[in-house]
């Protein structure tokens, strides 16, 4: 699904120059839940934005879904990340002036289905990550919690065959966290392959895999086979 | 996307802004206004004086003037009273011909009130001038021959005129005081059809030139107007009266200017034009000063919602959904502004045009220019920030605050 040889990233140039990441290799089957862990500067946001499509590595390969990544234009890119991938932020990211519908139906809008197929769509999603109820709410009338449910059922809206999350419980109390964490484990249950970017072991321990980074390289891998 | 949906979030994002959209449009409205109330103004006027100089005679209509070209003046020794007469007689070409002493503002009223002074354009002449202006009389007769001899005190007004001073009676044989002379009205003209000395409100007295002479102090005539016996003869009867009066009044050695009505008609062309231009291209300036305000209030926009971008972009919009969303946002102000200044810019030329006494000429031409202009204006000033927007990388985006 995903492969990664030789990724390194330098942001800036000469003395000012900072390697984020230091080739780093990986492979991440189909169906995987890998969490991503390491010290803030060691290169796993950047390792997660490079898998994400949302930049491009310094030098290095990289193959999703069978597909040379580098070597697509930038609208190739944009298909790309509408279609196969979903993305969940720390800070939810929703667009305050939509209501719940509306923002998970944004990714349904670039991909050009009917405006009946996107509500429907995005009624579903909201149904089953629990919100059915707020369909006609604004983000700022949620809790984190919700809103986090809001931004998962967005990353559902196309069906992405890999989910990315930036520390999707960072900004939640232990409870959201809870719950959005079981969300996940459904997903992945579900089939579906996730890559999570967190510091909170509790949080990667529900992962499948941990990596962990240091120094843009990575230095440690620990893998489960039974699921909790 | 298609086209509903970028309609569908451009007002959406216009709305999240109602304000700063408002104040915005109000630049491009104005310039818009601008435009369209000058042109339509403009139009319109022209299109006033050239009717009226239309109607004031026919393509056999010429005048005579001192040489303004060279700085020459009417006064007393320019022409003299038997001057039409003289070059009816001599000249084939020339049909008819009047002298005319002008009194450009005189008091009018009635001889028993010293309130209700009307203001009026005095024209002393000959019997002639009823024939070369294609005025008609509507009651009692022009002025005569004889009248002219014998500085007869008689006056023949316009319909307005009549209308102000005797709204219910008949005016013929009635006393008027014109510069606190009294003059009996033997006659009243006609009213033309929507004229512009009408819209003006400027009100018109004819009196012989002699007793016009009397009543404002002067010997000067100001110019002679006549016409030709045919248009072909037009030039040859312009030459032979400037020969004729260059050789009777060559003890002063005057220069005279002949024009017919297509020369006046092209200078009231030329200076109208003139002056539209130069108010247009004020208001023109308003606009480009409004369009520098919707390209600085984009690029606030593409800078606050730099981090928006970056979602839309990880969330699958391409360069040309970007591009779109700022392009339309700025079109969308510029047209709203448009739309508005239309409105105003018309509701505007009316206003004039009723304080003026003259109908606006408001083309469909001119409101789909002004509206096409305000559209290119918005996608000419919302290009570079809509491509500003459209080429952040997403990742570097999301990482904005």
């Amino acid at each position: 699904m995903i492969s990664v040889s030789g990724l390194t990233k330098v942001f800036g140039s000469g003395d000012a120059a900072v390697h984020a990441l230091r080739g780093v290799d990986l492979e991440i089957p189909e169906g995987d839940f890998v969490a991503v862990m390491g010290p803030s500067g060691s290169g796993k946001s950047t390792f997660l934005s490079i898998l994400g499509c949302l930049e491009r590595p310094s030098s290095g390969e990289y193959y999703l879904d069978g597909r040379d990544v580098n070597s697509l234009e930038d609208d190739e890119l944009a298909d790309l990340r509408n279609k196969k991938l979903g993305f969940v932020f720390q800070s939810f990211n929703l667009l305050p002036r939509h209501n719940v519908l509306r923002n998970v139906e944004i990714p349904l809008i670039y991909a050009g289905a009917s405006r009946e197929e996107r509500r429907k769509r995005a009624q579903v999603l909201l149904e089953q990550v629990g919100l059915g109820h707020r369909l006609t709410h604004k983000p700022s009338e949620l809790s984190g919690g919700e809103q986090q449910r809001v931004a998962i059922a967005r990353a559902l809206a196309n069906d992405p065959l890999v989910i990315f999350a930036d520390e999707p419980t960072g900004n939640l109390d232990t409870k959201s966290s809870l719950e959005i964490m079981e969300i996940f484990q459904k997903m992945h249950r579900a089939g579906r392959t996730i890559v999570m970017v967190t510091h909170e072991p509790d949080i990667a321990a529900y992962a499948r895999r941990v990596i962990h980074f240091r120094d843009g390289e990575i230095v440690r891998e620990e893998a489960k086979d039974e699921l909790r | 996307m298609n086209f509903a949906d970028l309609i569908q979030i451009v007002w959406e994002n216009l709305r999240a802004h109602r304000m700063r959209a408002v104040l915005t449009t109000i630049g491009i409205a104005i310039g818009i206004a601008g435009v369209i109330a000058v042109v339509a103004v403009g139009q319109g006027g022209q299109a006033v004086i050239i009717s009226e100089i239309e109607k004031m005679g026919s393509s056999l209509y010429f005048d005579i003037s001192p040489d303004y070209m060279r700085g020459e003046t009417a006064d007393s020794n320019t022409f003299s009273l038997d001057d039409p007469t003289i070059i009816k007689e001599l000249s084939p070409a020339v049909d008819k011909m009047a002298a005319i002493t002008l009194g450009p503002m005189v008091d009018v009223r009635l001889p028993n009130s010293d309130k209700n002074t009307i203001m009026a354009s005095l024209y002393g002449t000959n019997p002639d001038l009823i024939h070369i202006m294609n005025l008609s009389m509507e009651k009692g007769r022009f002025i005569t021959d004889l009248d002219v001899t014998s500085h007869s005190r008689v006056v023949v007004i316009d319909a307005g005129l009549a209308e102000d001073l005797f709204p219910k009676e008949d005016p013929l044989g009635k006393k008027i005081f014109v510069q606190d002379i009294p003059l009996t009205v033997v006659g009243v003209l006609e009213k033309a059809p929507s004229s512009m000395m009408d819209a003006f409100s400027v009100r018109m007295v004819y009196t012989p030139i002699t007793q016009a002479q009397d009543m404002l102090n002067t010997r000067v005539i100001n110019q002679l107007c006549g016409t030709a016996v045919s248009e072909e003869a037009l030039p040859q009867a312009i030459s032979d009266s400037i020969k004729i009066l260059e050789s009777r009044h060559s003890s002063v050695s005057k220069s005279y200017m002949g024009t017919t009505l297509d020369e006046q008609l092209e200078m009231v062309g030329n200076v109208t034009s003139i002056l539209t231009t130069i108010i247009g291209a004020v208001a023109g300036i308003a606009l480009l000063v409004g369009g520098v305000g919707v390209m600085n209030i984009m690029l606030v926009a593409v800078t606050e919602r730099t981090r928006e971008i970056g979602l839309l972009k990880a969330l699958g919009a391409r360069r040309r959904d970007i591009m779109q969303q700022f392009l339309g946002e700025a079109v969308a102000l510029c047209l709203l502004g448009g739309l508005i200044g239309m409105l105003i810019g018309i509701g505007g030329a009316f206003a004039i045009a009723l304080a003026a006494h003259w109908p606006p000429l408001i083309s469909v031409w001119t409101v789909l220019l002004a509206i096409g202009f305000s559209v290119i204006i918005g996608i000419f000033f919302g290009l570079y920030p809509a491509s500003r927007a459209a080429s952040l990388s997403p990742a570097e985006a999301l990482r904005h605050l």
